[in-house]
């Protein structure tokens, strides 16, 4: 089965308290959302304890994430979330893992949910290896701070994984945010992500970044950056050794 | 019903939805939901909703979906209002 290319990364956020459960569970919300087919999806979901309107934002979530993926190589796409089909959800010990057909291209998708939040990160590879995803509560949630700070946040992620470089961040008005060092841009996809009081951001480092790695972990021993398990924050979990949350 | 009629009544569909709203009151055709009014991608469908609601129609899928700037709401609006 087609990975896709490996050139991309794609997240969202939602905050589940800027939303409105009871709209979300109608038909007439829904369905502009979600297929019958992942409707079904749902019922295979019974005895995990996850509201319908939860469940909605999940799939909302991956297929923003999946569009976000896709469209740093088709700029100018829609968003047509009945396009972005899920076709598996499964629940794993601290995460929701899902698998996309997109056209030619199979993604997956690993969503993180606490009683806040729910966080998506879509990669072409099934282990997620070379990606980094990470999230922050903010105190403001209007719009400017949301965009400081994600990228912000973002920039002390990549900066551990970068030590020494000159790193920005520069978003043009139609095009994905792109990470550059001094005056060279990087081939290091990356993705940012707002709504209320979080933001989300994930970003995959080349193949051949082992060296990357090593350096993220030295700096990461000694980093005074205040790491936090999300659990006592949001009720999220770490997944894995390359996901960061902190308050 | 006029376009410019339409795009009066959107401003108060859109306003729960963005902070900008001083710039909601200058909208334009060419206005961008998501790029100029900073309104967060999940109320979109709210908005499409709202929008149905206010009218009295319904909004298909083909059309919801090239809702981007103001001018494609008023489209998605017009096509559906009985002349």
């Amino acid at each position: 089965m087609s990975t896709g290319n490996d050139r991309s990364t794609g997240n969202d956020i939602v905050a589940l308290a800027a939303t409105d459960e009871d709209r979300t569970s109608r038909p007439r919300f829904y369905s502009r959302i979600l297929t019958p087919a992942e409707l079904s999806l749902y019922d295979e979901l019974t005895g995990e304890g996850l509201s319908f309107s939860s469940f909605v934002w999940l799939m909302w979530s991956i297929k923003e994430s999946v569009y976000k993926y896709v469209s740093r190589a088709e700029p100018g796409l829609r968003f047509a979330p009945l396009k972005i089909p899920v076709t598996s959800l499964r629940r794993r010990e601290d995460h929701y893992s899902g698998m996309i057909g997109y056209g030619p291209l199979t993604l997956y998708s690993r969503t993180f949910l606490a009683d806040e939040t729910i966080m998506t990160v879509v990669s072409a590879q099934e282990d997620f290896s070379n990606v980094h995803w990470g999230l922050r509560r903010i105190e403001n949630p209007d719009y400017s701070t949301q965009s400081a700070l994600v990228r912000t946040f973002a920039l002390q992620s990549l900066s551990m994984v970068l030590p020494g470089a000159e790193l920005r961040i520069i978003k043009s008005p139609d095009g994905p945010p792109e990470v550059w060092d001094g005056e060279h841009r990087l081939h290091m996809p990356l993705s940012l992500a707002h709504h209320g009081p979080y933001v989300a951001w994930s970003y995959r480092l080349p193949a051949n970044s082992s060296s990357y790695r090593k350096s993220a972990a030295n700096r990461a021993a000694s980093s005074h950056l205040r790491r936090v398990n999300l659990l006592e924050i949001t009720g999220l979990k770490r997944s894995c050794s390359s996901c960061e949350y902190s308050s | 019903m006029e376009r410019r009629a339409i795009l009066d009544e959107l401003k108060k569909v859109l306003y729960p939805y963005t902070e900008e709203k001083e710039q909601l009151q200058n909208i334009d055709e060419n206005t961008a939901l998501v790029k100029d009014l900073k309104i967060n991608s999940a109320n979109l469908v709210d908005i499409i909703i709202d929008a149905e609601a206010k009218y009295n129609i319904e909004i298909d899928f083909d059309s919801a979906e090239k809702i981007i700037s103001v001018g494609d709401c008023i489209n998605a609006i017009a096509e559906k209002i009985p002349e």
